[in-house]
């Protein structure tokens, strides 16, 4: 019987090609939109360590300047950096399970068998803890011990990539390389890592590749040198004419994550940060009101306005126009079926039921929407191919991060997105559908038998 | 001339569902395309914006130094000097970064020191002597840097101190000085450093790290850079920047092992950076657009070719009782012009809403009503297009179609 239904519907494709073809390009397009659009707004709204949503905090204290905030453009939020002092004395706490404090910088490696020219790269100056608690992971080897936050161990920790480029992606456990002209060992090498957006630090470019290399935290004090691989900002007019001056200055630039397991101690570190809040402002510190903050990494993805406002908007169009798509496809579908109506008005005639010329219908509906969402898939795909390589052109990959590395990620077909569209093509398609396979149900046989 | 719109009405409001569903199309197609015009509108003045710098002809070399042994002064008049040898270089300097660029340094001033009187915030470009011509920036009053007034790099031992001169754009000194010229006036950092305003140049376009608002608050500081990172500007004869750049980067990749060039890129590459997010959300506003009319339109087109066909008898009959082929066409355009009318009020409708929550909601600039008017206009002729031929067709049923099959 449904066989049967489906012959019929092929048969009444046929019948219409015209119309069928446009019906069938209406859903497809307007499915394909919405999946490009659904796509690049799901990549940039998602967050890419959810499990770890109600562990994972940014630490912010908010230690600006009283008259006005950091960012204007976000007046009620701390910055979304902490000061080298502050951030070294919650490093000292034992609350959190684990707990980062990190920069960036750019240097320089030399000394790579498979690599003859030195090669810039973006380096992560990073307590021990980044790796289990981001939960990275390592192809070969691993970090380094906690006495890396204090010491500056000579020990790095080398991207994929970087692998690939300085040691052919051997096994370079053990090896040396120099790191700025000092001579590092590799004790571990990462798998492919690419959280996007790269939600740690968002500082130069919410979607641009992870960072080259890493090395410990500890290495700060011995380098004696200014962060130029991320933002640094200061407010307070002190004297800044030693790099112990910067280090003990208000000017933001570390930034700092916390792993709290569960309530309680999550309500210890924010007592902790309030009562280092008040103890400071007694000696003059943080002028502003107390605005110490931890928050988890869905939130902070929002708060810093990780999805841009175009990609709303673009989200908002593709459904506006997958609405003017589906009401199209419901007019055709009707004048269709309306047209056809002679023909069921015969079969009601020779005893079919309301509910089987609906079904009949419904499953024509049907069809054309399972056509539809392939063909809504592929134009998908393809239109997706086409984001990207607007974003790519004129942008050759670059040695150091660059801003468009990232945007690779959030032009992935992904699987979720893929599941969603057939969903959406053929839900909306079967909706659409609806009211004129009742409609057509509902014509009385009899008008139709009268003029044959 | 009558329309005859009562008969097109009374059969309108009988075969309701088919108007309603084209009425919406048109109504939605309107609302789109007002607001994304308007956007598109908005994003392609912003990318048109003049860059008051001869960015065509720029190019920067990104420097990163890694050795102890790096001797900074020494580096630095070498490779100044080999670009500024190059035959079709024009100019040539250091900066602390590219114009157009996505990293900078910025800084506040105040007109009174302690952080009092008029503030601004400006994006500053650390340069030598050549900077201005380099950056090719009209120099609008007062003049530019002599060779000795260019100090030696911030080091960690003399941070908090400033340059003792500034040049700054137009838009920076009328905002700090108002009433009367900038030129010679004093400005004050946080600490209280004063520093005068020699030079006054055209509004041009900084760095974007910061973001596009004040994007030409700029500042020029007779220094040279260091902390940060630097890099060198060339500025060449037009046709000759490719060329010299492939010339430039072969030789100051091997000339001093003690640091790398990590990029040689034109300012246009930045440009294009800068813009990329407008220029594409351009791109894609455009196309989902007229495809949104083109299926609007197919819409129309497919209701019309359906009434004419439903209708063969009835107009059949109209022409058998005299009605002649014009009054055919003018019936159905009429009846589409009526449908595409009422989808047109909805969308208007639509369209000042959208465009009301959108600015609301990312502060955009208020939908302009030129706008509307524009696209109430283009909808109304794609409706009356769509439904030329179908109209066309009808008027050529045969009288003959009456009498047929009664």
């Amino acid at each position: 019987m449904y066989a049967y239904y489906v012959r019929l519907a092929l048969k009444s494709f046929g019948r219409n090609r015209g119309l069928t073809a446009l019906m069938l390009g209406a859903i497809a397009l307007g499915i394909a939109v919405c999946i490009m659009t659904m796509t690049v707004y799901h990549a940039m709204s998602g967050n890419p360590i959810w499990w770890k949503n109600d562990r994972l905090y940014a630490v912010t204290m908010d230690n600006w300047d009283p008259i006005r905030p950091e960012r204007p453009q976000y007046p009620d939020l701390p910055p979304a950096q902490l000061t080298y002092k502050d951030g070294v004395y919650l490093l000292g706490s034992n609350i959190p399970e684990r707990k980062v404090l990190m920069y960036a910088r750019q240097s320089v490696l030399t000394g790579g068998a498979a690599q003859r020219k030195p090669l810039p790269v973006s380096t992560r100056v990073t307590t021990s803890d980044f790796f289990s608690m981001f939960d990275v992971p390592f192809l070969y080897g691993g970090g380094w011990d906690s006495s890396g936050d204090q010491n500056a161990l000579p020990v790095i920790v080398l991207s994929k990539e970087q692998n690939e480029k300085l040691f052919g992606g051997i096994n370079s456990v053990g090896r040396t390389i120099r790191w700025d002209d000092h001579e590092f060992r590799v004790v571990g090498v990462l798998d492919a890592w690419s959280p996007t957006p790269r939600f740690y630090d968002l500082n130069n470019g919410a979607f641009s590749t992870p960072d080259d290399v890493y090395i410990p935290f500890g290495w700060t004090r011995t380098l004696e040198q200014y962060p130029n691989g991320g933002d640094t900002s200061c407010w307070r007019p002190e004297k800044l004419d030693t790099f112990a001056d910067f280090l003990g200055s208000d000017c933001v630039w570390t930034q700092m994550w916390v792993e709290l397991p569960n309530r309680a101690s999550r309500e210890r570190m924010q007592a902790l940060m309030d009562g280092y809040w008040a103890e400071q402002r007694k000696a003059g510190r943080f002028p502003r009101p107390r605005d110490n903050r931890l928050t988890n990494v869905g939130q902070w993805l929002k708060d810093q306005g990780v999805v841009q406002n175009d990609n709303r908007l673009l989200v908002g169009i593709a459904f506006a126009f997958l609405t003017v798509c589906l009401l199209n496809t419901v007019g055709i579908l009707l004048a269709k079926f309306l047209n056809a109506a002679p023909i069921a008005g015969v079969r009601r005639a020779l005893g079919a039921s309301r509910r089987q010329i609906f079904i009949q219908h419904i499953i024509e509906v049907g069809v054309l929407a399972a056509a539809g969402a392939l063909l809504g898939l592929g134009l998908g795909a393809l239109g997706l191919w086409g984001v990207h390589a607007l974003y790519v052109t004129n942008s050759q990959v670059d040695t150091v991060a660059d801003l468009t590395g990232g945007y690779q990620q959030l032009t992935h077909f992904d699987p979720i997105s893929v599941i969603w569209a057939v969903v959406l093509a053929v839900v909306s398609a079967l909706a659409a559908g609806l009211y004129p396979a009742w409609r057509i149900g509902r014509v009385a046989p009899a008008v139709y038998l009268k003029s044959q | 001339m009558s329309l005859d719109i009562r008969p097109v009405v009374s059969s309108l409001l009988r075969n309701r569902t088919g108007a309603v569903l084209v009425a919406f199309q048109i109504a939605i197609a309107l609302a789109v395309l007002v607001n994304a015009v308007f956007i598109v509108h908005q994003r392609i003045e912003k990318m048109g914006r003049p860059t008051r710098i001869d960015d065509a002809n720029l190019f920067g070399i990104q420097i990163a130094e890694f050795t102890s042994r790096f001797n900074y002064d020494a580096s630095m008049h070498e490779d100044l000097a080999y670009l500024r040898s190059l035959p079709g270089v024009v100019s040539a300097s250091v900066s602390n970064s590219i114009p157009l660029g996505i990293s900078g340094s910025a800084t506040t001033v105040w007109t009174q020191p302690d952080s009092k009187g008029q503030r601004a915030q400006i994006n500053y470009f650390s340069m030598d002597e050549q900077g201005l011509n380099t950056l090719g920036v009209p120099l609008l009053a007062g003049r530019a840097f002599r060779a000795t007034e260019i100090l030696p790099p911030v080091t960690l031992t003399d941070t908090s101190k400033f340059v003792p001169q500034l040049i700054v754009t137009q838009v920076v000194a009328q905002h700090l000085f108002p009433h009367d010229s900038a030129l010679g006036k004093t400005v004050y950092d946080s600490r209280g450093n004063p520093a005068t305003i020699i030079g006054i140049i055209d509004n041009m376009i900084g760095t974007g790290w910061g973001g596009y608002e004040g994007i030409d608050q700029v500042a020029i500081m007779p220094q040279l850079p260091r902390l940060y990172g630097f890099d060198y500007l060339v500025r060449t004869e037009p046709g000759k920047r490719n060329a010299i750049m492939r010339t430039v980067e072969e030789h100051l990749s091997t000339s001093n092992p003690d640091r790398v060039i990590k990029s040689v890129r034109s300012v246009e590459y930045y440009k294009k950076l800068l813009y990329r997010d407008d220029r594409n959300m351009g791109v894609f506003l455009i196309t989902v657009t007229a495809l949104l009319l083109a299926i609007a339109s197919l819409g129309i087109f497919g209701l019309a070719t359906f009434n004419v066909s439903a209708r063969t008898k009835q107009i059949g009959t109209r022409r058998a009782v005299g009605a002649r082929r014009g009054d055919i066409v003018r019936y159905f355009m009429v009846e589409n012009g009526l449908i595409t009318t009422a989808g047109i009020l909805v969308g208007c409708a639509l369209a000042l809403g959208i465009g009301y929550w959108l600015s609301l909601q990312y502060q955009l600039p208020r939908l302009d009503l030129y706008y509307l008017v524009g696209g109430v206009l283009g909808l109304w002729i794609i409706g009356q297009l769509a439904a030329w031929q179908p109209a066309r067709r009808a008027s050529t049923v045969s009288p003959s179609v009456a009498t047929r099959t009664v």
